[in-house]
């Protein structure tokens, strides 16, 4: 099936709007009447400095929330976004017949008709979700028909809506990981399988700061930082036994045969998980099978060229705006080849050491 | 092809940049991505500044070293590879190409050697693209989970 890709918005015509709310007020109703057969429990997250409320229908969904729980707060005042979270299977509660056709499934699950300004409407194939948000309310649904999601989605919960939510503030969700120290922090872009997982997990023995490995926040605000989304990392099962520290700590060692290796750092290195570091450098991993891990500069655009597509393809509606935001994002900043050796603990070192001379060469630049 | 023929960036399907000399361009429908440097990137630059192709080959006899058969064949082929990808299209535009907008260099020997611009073309992302949507769906019309993660 051809699934255009390029849906920013449909047509702000008001019978689209109007549609897309009513549907929006549907599934809500139905959030609300879970939840009251269920009773409330609710969590509150603070995001790249946004306050946000996860509200559930019962605990069915609560763990969920793992990967988010480095970045809990007890923060009870008024959320800036509340996420209503609810499954059919534990609250008895059935989601209504879809009001679309078959033909309005677009590429990454977005729903043609039901995408405003103001509404966004995914379904995503993996986890069978349903994720609506209201711009407008600050106010967004997940639903689900099982609470046994797949570990992929316990890894990077609830990613769509935050990534539309948080990019009306300034914030993009980017596909890269992120470490550093005192001296700011390295992000680590690529495709799936390049390296940054083992990049970002071989840091974990070493004095550097762990940010994420997989999916971070970028923000320009004050100048390019990187904040900190999830705190599970994900490893392919024949990788993970390059970590034998970290054998013990995997939440899913019973099913390495079909699932990647799901960890949350938080839980096992709570101290080495730093929720926000400037970013001084952009690193691109790539696997030598030489010892050590050197590095060498590339240019800014095969960095853009590493980070860009390998994010808009992951995500619903993400397309020219997210492009724009990561090239004007790299284009002051070193980018690097990080050349990733066999021996794991010459990564960090090379990444300090890095570190150091980006910034040698900063003070030098304002001498 | 007309020698006055213009064309544009085939935007929004297609978003660019250039950064340092290197173009980056991606093709949000396909999932194609593309990267130009050295005289690629300068024709796109000009391409979507509105140049017509006379325009492209006057500019890059300019700025480059390079006899005028081969600079005329080498932007001919980019411009119908960027056309074949979709990443550019035809436009009736008659608004002029502003022919003093950058300056050229004036002596040859102060300009770098025309090289056939080479389009490079990266097809990596386009499995995240091509999943068929539509798998079984349950009594309520919802696709039911599918086995596999995303990339």
């Amino acid at each position: 099936m051809s699934t255009p890709h390029v849906v920013p918005s449909d047509s702000p015509d008001k019978e689209k709007t109007s549609r897309a709310v009513d549907y929006f007020e549907s599934v809500y109703e139905l959030f609300k009447s879970s939840q009251r057969v269920t009773g409330p429990v609710e969590r509150n997250y603070s995001i790249g400095g946004h306050l946000i409320r996860l509200s559930f229908a019962g605990e069915a969904l609560l763990p969920i929330s793992s990967a988010l729980e480095h970045l809990a707060t007890d923060d009870l005042s008024t959320p800036d976004l509340t996420i209503c979270l609810w499954d059919s299977e534990s609250t008895g509660q059935r989601m209504f017949q879809r009001p679309w056709e078959d033909d309005d499934f677009l590429a990454r699950g977005v729903i043609q008709g039901y995408n405003t300004e103001r509404i966004y409407t995914v379904f995503q194939y993996g986890s069978a979700a349903v994720s609506v948000l209201d711009k407008e309310r600050n106010l967004a649904i997940f639903w689900v028909p099982d609470p046994n999601i797949p570990y992929w989605e316990k890894g990077a919960p609830l990613r769509v809506l935050l990534h539309w939510w948080l990019l009306s503030k300034g914030l993009q969700l980017v596909h890269a990981a992120a470490v550093g120290n005192s001296s700011g922090g390295v992000l680590i872009g690529g495709k799936g399988g390049s390296g940054k997982s083992t990049t970002a997990l071989s840091c974990l023995e070493s004095d550097l700061s762990y940010i994420g490995d997989d999916y971070t926040l970028l923000g320009m605000d004050s100048g390019p930082a990187v904040y900190s989304l999830y705190n599970s990392a994900k490893l392919n099962s024949d990788h993970v036994q390059r970590f034998p520290e970290l054998l013990p700590k995997i939440a899913n060692p019973d099913r390495l045969t079909e699932e990647k290796a799901l960890l949350f750092v938080n839980e096992h290195y709570p101290s080495k998980v730093a929720t926000q570091l400037p970013v001084r450098a952009i690193l691109v991993p790539r696997v030598t099978g030489l010892t050590d891990t050197t590095w060498k500069r590339v240019s800014v655009a095969m960095t853009l060229a590493a980070l860009a597509p390998s994010t808009i393809f992951q995500l619903p509606r993400a397309g020219n705006e997210a492009f724009k935001f990561l090239a004007a994002f790299a284009r002051p900043l070193p980018c690097y080849s990080l050349e990733v050796g066999t021996d794991l603990s010459t990564i960090p070192r090379a990444i300090e050491a890095l570190l150091a001379e980006v910034d040698s060469d900063s003070s030098l630049q304002e001498e | 092809m007309s020698s006055n023929q213009r064309f544009r960036v085939n935007a929004p399907t297609v978003t660019h940049e250039i950064i340092d000399g290197e173009a980056v361009i991606i093709n949000l429908d396909s999932g194609n991505y593309y990267s130009l440097v050295d005289v690629g990137s300068f024709i796109w630059g000009l391409i979507e500044k509105g140049a017509s192709a006379t325009d492209l080959q006057n500019r890059v006899l300019q700025n480059y070293q390079g006899n005028a058969t081969d600079v005329d064949r080498g932007v001919q082929e980019l411009l119908g590879q960027l056309q074949q990808e979709n990443l550019i299209v035809p436009v009736d535009r008659a608004d002029g190409f502003d022919q003093l907008h950058e300056a050229s260099s004036s002596n040859d020997h102060e300009k770098p050697a025309f090289n056939p611009p080479m389009l490079q073309k990266y097809s990596d992302m386009q499995e995240l693209l091509l999943l068929d949507p539509i798998h079984d769906v349950d009594d309520a019309g919802w696709p039911k989970p599918t086995p596999d993660p995303p990339k």
